[in-house]
């Protein structure tokens, strides 16, 4: 069965990134740890969006509460990093199941509307607790083990970290768990009367999408050595809606291959013009209007008319 | 996969071949687009006419010199990411810029961490030369203790008794406040500060607030409310007679041409403010030909404050770099330490132990002119602190 060769696939692109180190380049290596985290972060709201059929407006949320969680455990409580990333990650998760509890009761733009706002109820806390975030100065400076420091180890800690991530998802989405959320997102009243209690799975499939999401954040904090409240911001959570939508919802690698691009797109746009929302609202007609299924859909659709060779 | 690899041959072009008599590079970070362009687009236009001047007289140690400019987007994150990829693949000798106290502190950071020199030409937070001071961290523009502290000094002047105070709750605002009220015990002892508001970043409604300032009996405001803020309230304020009552001595250079110039004729009696550089005015005899350089390339007479900050900026790389005779950033880190130069304001220096360079602004009253469609400070005092 393709299981095996989604392990071999899987197996050979870890392999090639572990070795872009040897490239040399300084670039490359941010470059990537960049998209790496990105697409753990797109990855983890696909487990609302494209399992259970949820529409989040607010992940920023979680990615910012583990990016803040983890900082200040390490720089304001001198935690060591192997208690505050699993403390941050869990914070992320019981903050999402807070959240969660009270949004899946809503579905559709009710639902949508809600995480907003309680994602802006977040931002706004990192905005206004000035003697712990920081405010609107941001959290810098986070402390960091000395082993973590250089560019290159911070590369293999985050590959290493967003392959735990990513494995983990897998499992969790190909699970009995995953398949229910599938049956709860296709139709929601049956799998109700064939005896799932939908929205206890749409709570925990929230509250394993911001425990991942607060992983994503936690590096990306410690990347950047800093946190700040754009972080938090609605801006944020629409990014990352985008990549998921551009690399296709109905695929378990389609957010990964969307975060890549967009990310690399809006990189490397930045170099020869400032104008990366016109490209932007250009990539968000192309989807709507011709990629409903992202790139991923596109791909198939390609093979479905050439013939599978 | 293939992005991988793709990413591996855009680094190795990157790294490129080193030519002995490679450019200077200077990399460079101001908000191009969104609400902070107002204030990064002419800083920018001041950061290329120094290095369009530079270059015409041979660049920096007889090398020319590349500037790289790129746009923050006033996000701190994205500020990071672009500065590392100037430093990492551009491999740029020195940054500069920023706007935002967040984007500055980003930029600190990143700074911080890849050991190059970081000058901050607009952001004023004070923990950068505080707290968060580094090697690596300097400071062109002023911070919110100098501002705070003219501000304090006009307030004792002005022999304000009963005050009332505005600020935007946000980390500037936050910051002037502290600065004023760290400097008021001692140029106006006397004065009590009765009121004090905080308005949201971006508030464009101040009814709310102007009839609370209105019945609080103070003789004047002291004022962190900038460019639009400050001109939402003179909309609201001014019908109710609110400026007859009361001085308006304010930071955030609403004392610019740029809020003169946009407000007109509506701009209000008994304003006291501030600006980093008049169009119009001069304490330095190569103003003159700066400012006539300037309008030549923004194609206007009446140039904005921002450009001149851009410009000092630029003015400081290459008088450290050619102090070093070096550009490796731990000399010209070195070179900016103490380093006095002449600029369009006068003469700077950088303070050794805070990396915060002694500019002043120019602040007066903000008078009508017979001939101008504009109110113009008259008159104008240059305020530099010691």
């Amino acid at each position: 069965m393709p299981q095996s060769r989604y392990l071999i696939a899987s197996a050979i692109v870890i392999l090639l990134l572990a070795l872009l180190p040897l490239s040399g380049s300084r670039y490359a290596i941010d470059l990537t740890t960049e998209v790496l985290i990105y697409a753990l972060f797109a990855l983890s709201l696909n487990v609302l969006i494209g399992f259970t059929g949820n529409i989040s407006f607010g992940h920023a949320a979680y990615f910012a509460i583990g990016g803040y969680g983890c900082a200040i455990l390490l720089t304001t409580y001198n935690w060591p990093l192997a208690a505050s990333l699993p403390a941050a990650v869990v914070l992320a998760g019981l903050v999402a199941a807070v959240v969660g509890y009270f949004c899946v009761r809503l579905t559709q733009i009710y639902f949508a509307m809600l995480t907003l706002a309680f994602a802006m109820l977040v931002w706004g806390v990192a905005f206004k607790w000035k003697e712990v975030t920081g405010g609107d100065d941001g959290f810098t400076g986070i402390k960091m083990p000395e082993l973590l420091t250089s560019p290159v180890a911070y590369f293999y800690f985050t590959l290493a970290m967003v392959t735990v991530g990513v494995a983990a998802l897998w499992v969790i989405c190909h699970s009995a768990f995953g398949l229910t959320l599938v049956a709860v997102r296709e139709n929601s009243v049956r799998a109700g009367f064939i005896g799932i209690d939908t929205r206890r799975m749409r709570w925990a499939a929230f509250t394993v999408a911001g425990a991942f999401g607060g992983l994503a954040g936690a590096l990306f904090g410690m990347y950047h050595r800093g946190m700040y409240i754009e972080n938090a911001f609605w801006t944020e959570s629409a990014n990352v809606l985008i990549m998921v939508l551009l690399g296709g919802i109905y695929s378990f690698i389609g957010p990964i291959i969307g975060a890549a691009v967009l990310h690399l797109l809006q990189t490397f746009t930045n170099q020869y013009t400032p104008y990366w929302p016109t490209v932007l609202g250009l990539i968000l007609l192309v989807i709507v209007m011709v990629l409903p299924d992202g790139l991923i859909g596109l791909v198939s659709r390609v093979r479905a008319r050439w013939g599978r060779a | 996969m293939k992005y991988s690899a793709m990413l591996a041959a855009v680094g190795v072009l990157g790294a490129g071949a080193a030519f002995a008599e490679e450019p200077i590079k200077i990399g460079v970070l101001y908000p191009l687009t969104g609400g902070g362009a107002v204030y990064g687009v002419p800083a920018m236009a001041g950061h290329q006419l120094a290095v369009e001047e530079l270059n015409a007289k041979g660049g920096i140690l007889g090398r020319k010199i590349e500037s790289v400019e790129r746009d923050d987007k006033m996000n701190p994150s994205a500020a990071s990411s672009t500065m590392k990829e100037l430093i990492t693949k551009d491999k740029v000798d020195i940054v500069l810029g920023g706007l935002s106290s967040a984007v500055g502190l980003s930029m600190s950071e990143v700074s911080k961490q890849e050991k190059v020199v970081y000058i901050s030409t607009i952001p004023k937070t004070i923990q950068m030369t505080t707290d968060k001071l580094h090697k690596y961290v300097f400071r062109t523009a002023a911070n919110t203790d100098q501002e705070g502290d003219a501000m304090a000094l006009l307030a004792g002047r002005n022999k304000l008794a009963k005050i009332c105070h505005l600020e935007l709750d946000y980390a500037y605002g936050n910051d002037l406040e502290a600065g004023i009220l760290k400097a008021l015990p001692k140029y106006a002892p006397d004065a009590k500060i009765v009121l004090t508001l905080k308005p949201k970043l971006g508030a464009t409604d101040f009814n709310p607030f102007i009839p609370q300032v209105m019945s609080a009996g103070c003789d004047g405001v002291l004022s962190g409310l900038w460019g639009p803020h400050f001109v939402s309230w003179v909309k609201q304020a001014a019908p109710l007679g609110f400026f007859n009552k009361v001085k308006w001595i304010s930071g955030g250079e609403i004392g610019s041409h740029e809020i003169a110039g946009e407000l007109k004729g509506d701009y209000p009696d008994n304003v006291i403010s501030n600006t980093y550089e008049l169009w119009y005015h001069a304490n330095d005899p190569s103003h003159k030909e700066f400012q006539a350089r300037l309008a030549k390339k923004l194609n206007t007479q009446e140039t904005p404050q921002w450009a001149a900050l851009g410009y000092i900026g630029v003015m400081y790389t290459a008088a450290a770099m050619e102090k070093a005779k070096s550009t490796k950033a731990d000399d010209v880190a070195a070179a900016l330490e103490g380093l006095t130069i002449g600029t369009p304001v006068g003469k700077l220096t950088i303070d050794a132990k805070s990396h915060q360079a002694n500019i002043g602004q120019f602040w007066g009253p903000m008078v009508k002119k017979p001939d101008r469609a504009y109110r113009m400070m008259d008159p104008a005092e240059y305020i530099q602190p010691k």
